[in-house]
């Protein structure tokens, strides 16, 4: 006859023994499938960036102003050892979800089914972000450009402020794909939006009504009747 | 009312099919200039009359569809001959009304020029702007002749200018064409010019015509082709070139952009070519050389010199992404300079130019972001040389855009090193 201590300790020990030693295959199997990935990821990783020096990646994000913004995040590594790296955990990710499912635990099963239908979105969310970047910097650059050879004093903030409001249509896109706070972002974007349009529309009305005037009568007169002409040909 | 037998109006592939072979051919390129035309049309006529009595003769007018009546102009304009006491009309002259097709600009209209040449034959041609005001007959005779008489196959223009006029030219185009090619071409995007009906024929055999030489970069394009491929060059002296401000919604950036993006495009192309020049030489000059007068002009250099300091400062990340650092250095003190002491020195200038031209060679960062980038360091450089020559004669100008052309020759190794290490 079993004595309490063996119905309340032994038991429910032998319970779990027995459910761990059941488990053991399972495990192991999942941890074979999960350094067999990681292998794979490593292999993969190194075939991608090959194949990415070899159609000289690295040179076409420098022309699109990416290396200079890595650079600016202080990520040290080059485009093409970014992409590989980012196949790495990819490949890793995989693995190790298979690693789960091969261990057939029900809880994980089901949270596994739940992120994997929400992957699609993840991935889209990011793809926008990046894109966002990547023409935020772009876009920045030429505005910088393009503000500092018109004489623009405030050059370095116009491309900053290019930059940021892309960066913020890319994040609200992202949020949306995501549906995170779907009506929130987009009726708070175009709360600010709208709001800081309204506040440069009232600075450059009333605080600088005069430099409105300088700067559309410049705009709108013609050839010749600019209060200094320069007379110097450059063609 | 009868239309006049020896003006044509053609159209298509064919353009001149069913006129006869002609010995000159002089085109002129036109959109919407009904108000000057009218002149240049009649100092061709006169001018084809006056020196080449007995050749057959054809103007071409390659017009883009202007709606101006620019063709109506060409058609009834007529030389003045009892004016400029010539006799009589000897010698074939006929006007063909041409519109061009294809992509707009001057290169497109310059094609249909050369079409025409190649199937009228033409021994020698000449292109010449349709804005210009200060042509005269002369201008044909100095286009043509060493085409016709000479042997020649290209002929520069050399015009007399203000000292501070064509400051591309003067400090980026002339002395890069010149240390490239080897050749001392003083106008190398000068607007108008004489060429062989060979060298004609041989620029249509080029698959250009489609990419920016058709919208704006025909100048330097046939320049640099000539020059890269061993045609016979010569220039003539036309005297003072005055037309109709171009393009005046242009801005400075933009017109960088297209010439000096045009020069460095050629240079990718001619490569094998200009690695193998050293030093320079002069090309034979033809014309009656004279100076104009100074008369003074009101340029801004406190302008340009804040916007150099502006472009120092808030570019000054972005160059570092090309720029080497003996030339970021040097910026970096320039922007920092009284105008007392802003002195763009020569040879940092021909560093800068030369580390663009790498830059868009290495294609590390986008080519018009680098291209565009050079505007504030180029007012930079034309402030300087305004400041150091501002009491100088335009002789004096001259000799010291030699020198300028002198460091470039001198820094052609640097070029040459760095640009496929």
């Amino acid at each position: 006859m079993n004595s309490p201590i063996d119905k309340v300790i032994i038991e429910p020990l032998r319970e779990v023994a027995r459910k761990l030693v059941a488990f053991l295959p399972s495990l192991l199997t999942g941890l074979v499938v999960f350094a067999a990935g990681l292998l794979l990821a490593w292999l993969i990783k190194l075939l991608v960036i090959r194949i990415l020096k070899l159609f000289k990646l690295d040179a076409a994000f420098s022309r699109t102003g990416v290396t200079e913004a890595l650079q600016k995040m202080t990520v040290k590594d080059t485009p093409a050892k970014l992409i590989g790296r980012t196949f790495f955990w990819l490949v890793t990710f995989i693995f190790f979800i298979l690693a789960l499912k091969v261990m057939k635990v029900p809880v994980i099963d089901q949270l596994l089914e739940k992120l994997l239908l929400f992957l699609p979105n993840i991935f889209i969310a990011l793809l926008i972000l990046a894109i966002g970047w990547l023409l935020g910097n772009f876009l920045g650059r030429t505005a910088l450009i393009a503000s500092v050879n018109s004489g623009v004093k405030l050059a370095g903030q116009v491309s900053q402020g290019v930059k940021g409001l892309i960066m913020v249509f890319a994040f609200v896109m992202a949020f949306e794909q995501l549906g995170i706070g779907r009506q929130t972002m987009i009726a708070a974007f175009a709360i600010a939006f709208g709001g800081a349009v309204l506040a440069l529309a009232l600075a450059f009305g009333l605080g600088g009504k005069d430099l409105a005037r300088k700067y559309l009568e410049k705009r709108f007169k013609r050839n010749g009747e600019e209060a200094e002409p320069d007379d110097l040909k450059h063609i | 009312m009868t239309q006049d037998p020896s003006i044509a109006v053609a159209s298509g592939p064919t353009i001149a099919a069913g006129l006869e072979e002609v010995d000159i051919l002089v085109g002129i390129p036109s959109f919407n200039n009904a108000r000057t035309i009218g002149h240049v049309v009649r100092a061709v006529e006169a001018g084809l009359h006056k020196y080449f009595p007995g050749r057959r003769s054809i103007l071409v007018n390659s017009d883009g569809g202007s709606t101006d009546g620019t063709a109506d102009v060409v058609r009834e304009a007529s030389a003045d001959l009892d004016s400029i006491l010539l006799d009589s009309r000897v010698g074939g002259f006929r006007k063909l009304v041409a519109p061009y097709h294809g992509v707009p600009g001057k290169g497109s209209a310059f094609r249909t020029v050369f079409d025409i040449a190649r199937e009228l034959k033409a021994k020698a041609c000449a292109v010449v702007d349709s804005d210009l005001r200060s042509i005269t007959p002369e201008w044909i005779e100095l286009l043509v002749k060493p085409v016709l008489e000479e042997g020649y196959d290209y002929v520069s223009p050399l015009y007399a200018r203000h000292k501070y006029d064509g400051t591309i030219t003067n400090s980026i185009v002339y002395p890069l064409t010149r240390t490239l090619y080897g050749k001392r071409i003083r106008q190398p995007i000068g607007g108008d010019f004489g060429f062989s009906g060979r060298l004609a024929s041989f620029y249509l055999e080029k698959d250009v015509w489609q990419s920016d030489v058709a919208r704006f970069g025909i100048d330097i394009w046939m320049t640099t082709t000539a020059l890269a491929n061993g045609f016979r060059i010569c220039q003539s002296y036309l005297g003072a070139k005055i037309h109709d401000a171009k393009d005046p919604g242009a801005d400075l950036s933009a017109m960088l952009h297209q010439v000096v993006g045009s020069v460095f495009d050629l240079m990718e192309e001619y490569a094998p070519v200009w690695k193998g020049v050293a030093g320079s030489k002069p090309v034979e000059t033809y014309g009656f050389v004279y100076s104009v007068g100074l008369e003074p002009i009101h340029v801004n250099v406190d302008r340009m010199i804040e916007m150099f300091r502006l472009g120092v400062k808030d570019l000054g990340p972005f160059y570092e992404s090309f720029l080497p650092p003996d030339v970021l250095s040097f910026l970096a003190d320039l922007g920092r300079a009284d105008r007392k002491d802003f002195a763009y020195a020569d040879a940092a200038w021909v560093r800068t130019i030369m580390s663009f031209a790498l830059a868009c060679h290495a294609k590390t960062v986008s080519r018009e972001h680098i291209i565009k980038s050079l505007t504030p360091l180029y007012l930079g450089r034309v402030a300087s040389f305004v400041l150091e020559t501002w009491d100088c004669t335009a002789d004096e100008v001259e000799r010291r855009l030699e020198d300028l052309c002198l460091a470039f020759e001198r820094e052609k190794g640097y070029l040459v090193e760095r640009w496929n290490p």
